[in-house]
């Protein structure tokens, strides 16, 4: 097992990381689409290694029982050793002491990397929700009153919660006034029964994900974390630019129950 | 006589072999049945929303490094593999305060973000970069590439001043660490692993036994670090900060200390930076120009490659020199 340690973790990790990126579009939970190229050739290139990495070990193994035999590898160990000692003297004091262990070891550090990959193969975490939108307060992008460009054609216009509620907030030309609009998120709710659709807005991954969320009026509440498409009007309230202005408002004219998105956020 | 004993060794192993199925299998159905009854109860208790929530950042955080973990120690092999050692004394300027901003500007060329520079850096050093100068590059390599600067222009969009001021403060600071190295650091704070030290040891084999060893002890920090990041994002929930936006000193230092718990890829924190409306741009740009340097990810990852005792003073030394530099070019630019 130790001896074959590492092609064990890379074979791990790659296969994790192949699961959600090539096999499924389960990355989107934790990173951005843009990502996904990227995670695929990492997840090959792991593999590689992996079998790199096995192919190493079984060769480590063979010159300790035909030494002599084999000149070559056995050099090959002599000097394998001779490092192992050198690094031994160097990290003396250190205390992972034993992490540097040459050639084909695995550092004890690494196999903490299977912590995540066996929850990435095995039980998969969810997408954030309804517990981190709620705790933080909804953000809005700091951003100018200005004149934004026309909606695009179509009745009901599909738009992000995001271009909805800066146009809502900030755009001098109430593009928004008199077009029915389809907002798509998951359903939050606050103590006194106001409740909003929300969606969380992730640039890199989950960790800097931010909420960004629209009060409905005149439907009843579903269930908290319920996916859900809402069709209605924009609601005016507050000064354009201003606190009171936020969170925008949409007077509800249709709610539907769907299926998480295969994206469960929205791109920043 | 030998044909007895093998019967009777066989007689043996087939009672040993029924014992040990009967045994563990009664223990495997008792372990499993317990399991199998306790264990949803169980589970269900513990996965509460903020363990989930917990768990999926952790897993985020460690997915999307992993990319750039392999880009940089791609590189850090191929440079230990592939590269003689006498190149980079040739390009660099033998005088070390010349040649730490020159490191510091070559940041440039690598596009990644911070899980990438730390093995990079170390491989320079084997490679006999002297040590101010691959710190300098470390430093502003995740702060000051094309693709980090594009993303601050669109999250600040029509500032076009924070991208030069985050540019001007990051590479300030690299520059300012670099000379501090040169002047104050000793070398027997920085522990390298020594693998790559074995001159015979060129080409493929010595390319795939560094990437490999590089990433796997590396991955084993990041992970680390992405755990107390997860930990850190989880417990402070960012509005609690909102209390604190009046003074303008204070939402500095709260500031650079949420950049160091929360460990935003150096590619996103600009987003962050911009969301955080509440506080100015003298607080944001500490923000954006601490993350990339100072995060307990990056700590870890050092602490992994440089040893812990070098981590810790580096760290702590270079979030004052950020916050300071960011300050004056806030002040300056802003």
């Amino acid at each position: 097992m130790r001896r074959y340690g590492p092609a064990v973790l890379l074979l791990l990790t790659g296969a994790a990381i192949l699961r959600i990126s090539l096999f499924g579009e389960l990355y989107l939970r934790y990173v951005q689409a843009g990502l996904r190229p990227y995670l695929v050739v990492s997840g090959f290139l792991l593999m590689l290694l992996a079998v790199a990495a096995a192919v190493a070990g079984r060769a480590e193994q063979e010159p300790h029982a035909e030494q002599g035999q084999h000149g070559e590898h056995g050099e090959h160990t002599g000097r394998d050793q001779e490092r192992e000692h050198g690094e031994h003297d160097d990290h003396g004091d250190d205390s992972h002491t034993h992490d540097q262990h040459g050639g084909h070891h695995s550092p004890r550090v690494a196999w903490l990397l299977t912590l995540p990959a066996l929850a990435l193969l095995l039980f998969p975490p969810p997408a954030l929700g309804s517990y981190s939108a709620e705790r933080e307060a909804a953000q809005r992008a700091a951003q100018g009153v200005g004149h934004f460009p026309a909606l695009p054609a179509g009745n009901p216009v599909e738009l992000t919660l995001a271009e909805f509620s800066s146009r809502a907030v900030y755009d001098s030309g109430r593009s928004l006034a008199g077009r029915t609009v389809r907002l798509t998120g998951f359903v939050t709710r606050d103590d006194d029964g106001t409740w909003y659709v929300t969606r969380l807005l992730v640039a890199c991954c989950a960790a800097d994900a931010t909420t960004s969320k629209v009060e409905i009026r005149g439907q009843d509440t579903p269930p908290a974390d319920t996916w859900i498409t809402v069709t209605g009007t924009w609601h005016p309230k507050g000064r354009l630019g201003t606190d009171a202005a936020w969170p925008p408002v949409l007077d509800a004219g249709s709610v539907r129950r769907i299926a998480q998105p295969a994206n469960p956020y929205e791109k920043r | 006589m030998e044909d007895r004993r093998t019967l009777v060794d066989g007689v043996r192993l087939v009672v040993r072999a029924l014992v040990y199925a009967v045994v563990g299998g009664a223990a495997l159905l008792a372990i499993a049945t317990v399991v199998s009854v306790l264990g949803p109860m169980l589970a269900l208790d513990l996965y509460t929303p903020p363990v989930a929530a917990w768990w999926t950042v952790f897993t985020a955080i460690a997915v999307q490094g992993v990319p750039f973990l392999l880009l940089g120690t791609v590189v850090s092999a191929a440079i230990g593999a592939f590269v003689p050692e006498k190149v980079f004394s040739r390009l660099l300027p033998q005088n070390q305060a010349l040649a730490v901003p020159v490191a510091g500007a070559a940041g440039v060329v690598l596009p990644g973000c911070e899980c990438a520079s730390v093995p990079v850096a170390g491989s320079l050093m084997r490679r006999g970069v002297a040590p101010a100068a691959a710190l300098a590059f470390l430093l502003s390599a995740p702060a000051i590439n094309p693709i980090v600067l594009v993303a601050t222009s669109v999250a600040f969009p029509g500032q076009p001043k924070m991208v030069l001021a985050r540019l001007v403060a990051s590479l300030a600071t690299a520059v300012v660490m670099g000379w501090l190295w040169a002047r104050f650091g000793r070398e027997e704070w920085i522990r390298l692993p020594k693998r790559h030290a074995d001159p015979a040891a060129i080409g493929l084999r010595a390319f795939t036994d560094g990437l490999q060893h590089d990433f796997l002890h590396a991955g084993g920090f990041l992970v680390l670090g992405a755990a107390a990041a997860a930990t850190f994002n989880i417990a402070v929930p960012r509005s609690v900060l909102e209390l604190f936006t009046g003074s303008v000193w204070m939402s500095v230092l709260l500031l650079a200390l949420l950049a160091v718990v929360l460990c935003v890829c150096s590619e996103a924190d600009a987003f962050v930076a911009a969301s955080l409306s509440g506080f100015s741009p003298t607080a944001r740009l500490a923000f954006m120009v601490v993350g990339p340097m100072v995060d307990l990810k990056l700590i870890a990852l050092q602490a992994g490659t440089f040893g812990r005792s070098f981590a810790l003073r580096f760290s702590s030394v270079t979030w004052v020199v950020a916050v300071l530099s960011s300050v004056l070019v806030g002040w300056w630019l802003l």
